[in-house]
């Protein structure tokens, strides 16, 4: 049997909603924000907000319709962003590690959040990502060896954790442990 | 990875460590001088105006430097790289790390420019093996890791190639191991250029090819033997620097050598510091001589010769008793024959005897008297003169006043001045004629040398607290070989820039040398310190404090000359050398210079009776009488002018020596070797940095590192360029194909670069020292930027695929719960429970159904059985048909077989009547033969008888019918 509701996939482009809802006040972060957050605009649609509040319902582990600091960047994602950690930090007034696994934001702080986002979205593209994964190219041949890309991925910029490696490397690897990185970065891309 | 390949290749995969890199350009890490280590890691984490706040990577302490005190890091990519020459920030600091990192992996060569650095090990590398000489048999410079093999093999080969002779130059502090690498550049060039060898070769020349080489290698344990001495720093030092030339001819195979010695420390014969060793022969011949050897050299214990000022001092891990033998063994394959080997073994022997010579002042005079002349006596013995003559000699030799000889008493101080300088003359020319006769041995074959390699091992610059007439000599060489150096790399450059199309302006730095070798060495105009020097000692009453005196007059306004600050130093004089200011103190120079010695026992020794000490002392026209040196005599005003030109002094001899290598190394193709000492402990796997840096300083290394930054001392190739750096310009280079030059220019344009900062050649771009680096922190901010972006797109991919299977889950929950709910709702309606108590009777109605269904099958199966069965059958019935079929035809077979047998019967039958048959016929034809005889013998008597014979061809000629 079907589920009774197909959720919509998220949304990816912020579209000037006709009707914008109205923006509640912002919870303001403890520390003071380095984004002015009450000045940002929210132009979503009442659809997408529904949809946003039910995919913001999915995080909230406490059920007390919010979610904690750490969850912010992943719900963004899951809504079909792609922000940095130090953009979302930033947004969140660059909290402590025990501020962001205790402090907790409601759906209606978190909306305008994720317009800053989406006002200001990744610039860099394929191309980008190809030609800086070329650097570790060693033969050539448009390949990197996947140990190489784990490391690069968890040693350099953002560097990220072994699940999260994991997950993103999943099947990715040929038999000799090679990864095309163009079929990688489209695929990347593609969800 | 095998064992060697440790010691040459080294790990160096850590180049490509993403983590190194990302600290080395997020930290800004650079070196600040350090009191302990020379220099410390650190990053920069404040500036304020000309002061720096750096946290040190090691201890995390905070220090505040000044902006010029820093040196920048290079980045990871080039860490143990084998050519310092890449190093994109060349600083003391960076050459330091590089070679301290090399070294602790125990990579020990390295090269920077056109040097070849080696450190001391002070142990056995697995590097000099047979296998490893193959391996570098006829490879380039840069396809193998830094070694000796592969300088010495570029000699070689370019050698070969280009015709042109090549030297190799090993300098460095005494233990650095300059003798040692250069018995490595022996070693490959008598394996690799004897190993051309051809059968007729050998033919032609009856000398075995193998032995010129053996009698090579071996001359170094001879020398060794006798120019080499255990000192603080060095178990085997070298107390001599030799230049080894080895000829070649057209086919690059080893005709012969030549070895040309210079300054033997002959002092050693006679004096030792505390710890330290005479010549190594002393010890070998006490310890190793058999009995009947012993008399006949008249050996006594250690402990009774003066001159062996340490007694018995032994060396770790070596036995002297067995390098005797070896030694000996060595003169064995030098074809160096027995007699004259024990010649050798006496003038030594008379050396040490010499030393016990001992002298008394009398009491009512100041003459010398020699109360106990046993001594005298052996030393007579050995050298085969007269003793009576000889302690004559020593006490009042004659010497010539005006025109007169006369006798003149010696004080005891005089007699025991001479006794040395006696002895140290004769060592000295014992060595000279040793290497005399090792050239002999090596220079046997006739072929002509069509080429050469010239290997120089001598010291490097020697600056100690107070430097004396030595040491002006071998810094006075190191100065020379320094320019030469510098305008070897001066031509080298010039070719390179050529070579790529470059406009260039760079300075011939070998000039700066000149003023200073001026200083030392010009004749007049006005006099260089060694012409003063000469020119005192012509002089009655001069001093070394005159000629102090002197220098000052003439050269003290030179640049490169200054006078000690008075109050603090003891010093005479100072002259800013290359290597830093050195401050010589003049004590004893003219005495040095003049090297006198005692012209009447020179005379004796001239005419002894043992051909070898003969042999030594032949020529005699370079000899300065003792007399005439002004404070040993006070009674030789004006004797010495008339002499004046007919002897040399030591320093002319040098310079003329020095000059005459120095034209020999300007025809060459040179190639440096620095060899460094990483400390004064001996011990293996220690890097004193500060003892490193000073050398690096004097011997050039930094030096020529300053020169290089001059030009544009990074060069990288197109292809390299256009492979790290294209992401730096995205968009610079359109798609396809794109000549390599063309790229790079259109890179270049797009970095915005100043004109100046680089040049474009054929093949390679050249960047001032320092901008790589700036390209290379750029491109890590660029890599870092693309990374963490497309880190949260991965993120991003992360998230959401966990987010869609939460949503599945979700869904999933969903359906459960409704189900749930409904069951609960439904549990208690009683329609529901009717309907569940129902549902499963609902099935019976339907049996039938199938039932019905299943028989309808049934049928059809028995159709198709049918059909099945009745098609074999008829099956059956063909195949019997057939098969009948075929039975008749066999019996028609049978039939037509059979008939055919008969056949055959009746053709037999027929064959056997028909032979029957014949013979009848036969018979009748031979009755109706006999019947015709009769016939004939009738007819006779009517016709003429034909005779029987006849008649018989007649018949047998008949035809059968």
């Amino acid at each position: 049997m079907a589920p009774k509701k197909d959720p919509k996939a998220p949304a990816k482009k912020a579209e000037p909603a006709p009707a914008p809802a109205p923006a509640p006040e912002p919870a303001p972060a403890p520390a003071a924000p380095a984004v002015d957050l009450s000045a940002v605009k929210v132009e979503f649609s009442a659809d997408q907000i529904e949809d946003y509040r039910e995919a913001f319902g999915l995080f909230d582990r406490v059920g007390d319709n919010k979610v904690a600091y750490n969850q912010i960047a992943d719900i963004m994602r899951a809504l079909g962003q792609n922000p940095t950690n130090k953009e979302v930090n930033k947004l969140l007034g660059n909290p402590s590690a025990d501020d962001m696994a205790n402090k907790r934001v409601e759906f209606e702080a978190f909306l305008p959040m994720l317009q800053t986002i989406i006002n200001s979205p990744n610039k860099a593209g394929f191309e980008d990502y190809v030609e800086g994964l070329r650097v570790f190219d060693k033969e050539g041949n448009g390949t990197v060896m996947g140990a190489e890309l784990r490391i690069v991925l968890s040693t350099l910029g953002e560097k990220m954790t072994e699940a999260e490696i994991d997950a993103l490397m999943a099947g990715q690897e040929d038999e000799n442990g090679c990864v095309n990185y163009e079929a990688f970065v489209k695929h990347i891309m593609s969800v | 990875m095998t064992d060697a390949d440790k010691f040459l290749y080294g790990d160096r995969s850590a180049i490509n460590n993403p983590l190194a890199q990302a600290d080395w350009s997020s930290k800004k890490l650079v070196w600040v001088p350090s009191e302990k280590l020379g220099f410390e890691a650190g990053s920069v984490k404040e500036e304020h105006g000309d002061e720096c706040v750096v946290e040190l990577t090691d201890s995390g302490k905070k220090v505040k430097v000044n902006k010029d005190d820093i040196q920048k890091m290079n980045p990871p990519k080039f860490n143990k790289v084998e050519d310092m020459a890449e190093l994109t920030c060349l600083n003391e600091a960076s050459v330091l790390h590089n070679l301290k990192d090399r070294y602790y992996s125990g990579l020990i060569y390295t090269y920077s420019g056109l040097f070849c650095v080696v450190v001391n090990p002070y142990k056995y590398l697995p590097i000099y093996t047979e296998d490893i000489v193959n391996m570098y048999k006829g490879k380039k410079r840069h396809e193998m890791p830094p070694h000796i093999y592969a300088i010495t093999d570029t000699a070689y080969r370019s050698m070969m190639q280009d015709r042109e002779d090549q030297s190799i130059l090993c300098t460095g502090e005494s233990g650095a191991g300059k003798t040692e690498n250069t018995k490595k550049v022996i070693q490959y060039l008598a394996h690799v250029a004897s190993s051309f060898k051809s059968k007729k070769d050998q033919v032609m020349f009856p000398l075995h090819q193998g032995e010129l080489e053996k009698q090579l290698l071996q001359a170094n344990p001879i020398l060794e033997a006798f120019g080499n001495a255990k000192t603080v720093k060095n178990d085997n030092s070298s107390r001599f620097g030799k230049f080894i030339r080895i000829n070649f001819d057209v086919n690059g195979y080893i005709v012969g050598a030549n070895i040309e010695t210079y300054l033997l420390e002959k002092s050693r014969a006679i004096r030792q510091a505390k710890d330290e060793r005479s010549f190594h022969v002393f010890y070998y011949m006490l310890s190793g001589a058999g009995d009947k050897l012993r008399s006949e050299l008249c050996l006594e214990d250690y402990s009774k010769y003066r001159f062996l000022s340490n007694g018995n001092v032994t060396i770790p891990g070596q036995q002297d008793k067995d390098m005797f033998t070896e030694t000996m063994d060595a003169f064995e394959i030098m074809s160096i024959p027995e007699e004259e080997r024990i010649g050798l073994l006496k003038v030594v022997s008379a050396v040490l005897q010499l030393g016990n010579m001992t002298f008394k002042k009398e009491r009512h005079s100041d003459q010398a008297s020699m109360p106990d002349d046993t001594a005298a006596q052996k030393v007579c013995h050995l050298l085969g003169i007269n003793v009576t003559d000889f302690t004559r000699a020593i006490l009042s030799p004659r010497i010539k006043v005006g025109r007169d000889y006369v006798q003149k008493a010696q004080t005891q101080e005089q007699a025991e001045f001479a006794v040395e300088a006696l002895a140290k003359a004769s060592y000295e020319r014992m060595f000279r004629w040793l290497v005399l006769r090792i050239n002999k041995a090596l220079d046997k074959t006739k072929r002509q040398g069509a080429s050469f390699i010239g290997i120089l091992d001598i010291a490097g610059f020697e600056i100690f607290e107070l430097n004396s007439f030595e040491q002006l000599c071998i810094n006075y060489t190191n100065e020379k070989l320094q320019q030469l150096f510098n305008h070897t790399m001066f031509i080298l450059e010039q070719e390179e820039y050529q070579r790529e199309g470059i406009e260039w302006s760079f300075i011939d730095f070998g000039l700066d040398l000149q003023p200073c070798i001026d200083l030392i060495e010009k004749p007049a105009g006005p006099p260089g310190i060694l012409a003063l020097l000469d020119e005192e000692c012509w002089f009655p009453k001069a001093t070394d404090k005159t000629f102090v005196e002197k220098v000052v007059q003439e050269q003290g306004t030179h640049p490169k000359f200054q006078k000690p600050k008075k109050l603090k130093d003891d010093a005479d004089f100072c002259i800013i050398h290359y290597a830093g200011k050195v401050d010589y103190k003049a004590d004893e120079w003219l005495m040095k210079n003049m090297d006198p010695l005692n012209e009447c026992v020179a005379t004796l020794l001239n005419q002894s009776t043992d051909k070898f000490t003969a042999d030594l002392w032949r020529d005699m026209d370079r000899i300065v009488g003792l007399d005439k040196v002004a404070g040993m005599s006070d009674s030789m005003h004006g004797a010495f002018k008339t002499r004046k030109g007919m002897f040399r002094t030591v320093g002319q001899l040098y310079k003329e020596q020095l000059s005459n290598l120095m034209a020999t190394l300007r025809n060459t193709n040179p190639n440096f070797v620095r060899c460094i000492i990483p400390n004064h402990e001996k011990k293996a796997g220690k890097l004193e940095p500060h003892l490193v840096l000073d050398q690096l300083r004097c011997n050039g290394v930094l030096e020529g590192i300053r020169i290089c930054r001059q030009g544009f001392p990074n060069r990288i190739v197109f292809q390299e360029f256009r492979q790290r750096y294209e992401i730096l310009t995205p968009n610079a280079i359109p798609k396809g194909f794109m000549d390599g030059k063309q790229a790079c220019v259109l890179m270049i344009k797009a970095l915005e670069l100043d004109p100046n900062l680089y040049r474009i050649g054929q093949s390679k771009v050249f960047f001032r020292a320092g901008v790589l680096a700036h390209l290379e922190e750029e491109r890590d901010m660029k890599i870092t930027d693309v990374i963490i972006s497309f880190q949260s797109w991965c993120r991003g991919y992360v998230a959401r695929k966990a987010f869609a299977k939460r949503q599945q889950q979700l869904t999933a929950m969903k359906v459960i719960q409704r189900n749930c709910a409904a069951y609960l709702k439904l549990r208690n309606w009683q329609w529901w429970r009717l309907f569940t108590k129902v549902k499963p009777l609902l099935q019976v109605t339907r049996q039938e159904e199938e039932m019905l269904a299943k028989e309808e099958e049934l049928v059809k199966v028995k159709e198709r059985q049918q059909q099945a069965e009745e098609q074999l059958k008829e099956y059956e019935a063909k195949q019997q048909q057939l098969s009948a079929e075929k039975l008749a035809l066999q019996e028609q077979l049978q039939a037509e077989t059979e008939l055919c047998a008969e056949a055959e019967e009746m053709r037999v039958r027929l064959a056997t009547r028909k032979q029957e048959l014949e013979d009848i016929l036969h018979d009748l034809e031979s009755r109706l033969e006999e019947e015709e005889e009769r016939v004939t013998q009738l007819r006779p008597k009517i016709f003429v008888p034909v005779h029987p014979i006849v008649v018989e061809i007649l018949l047998h000629f008949r035809p059968k019918c």
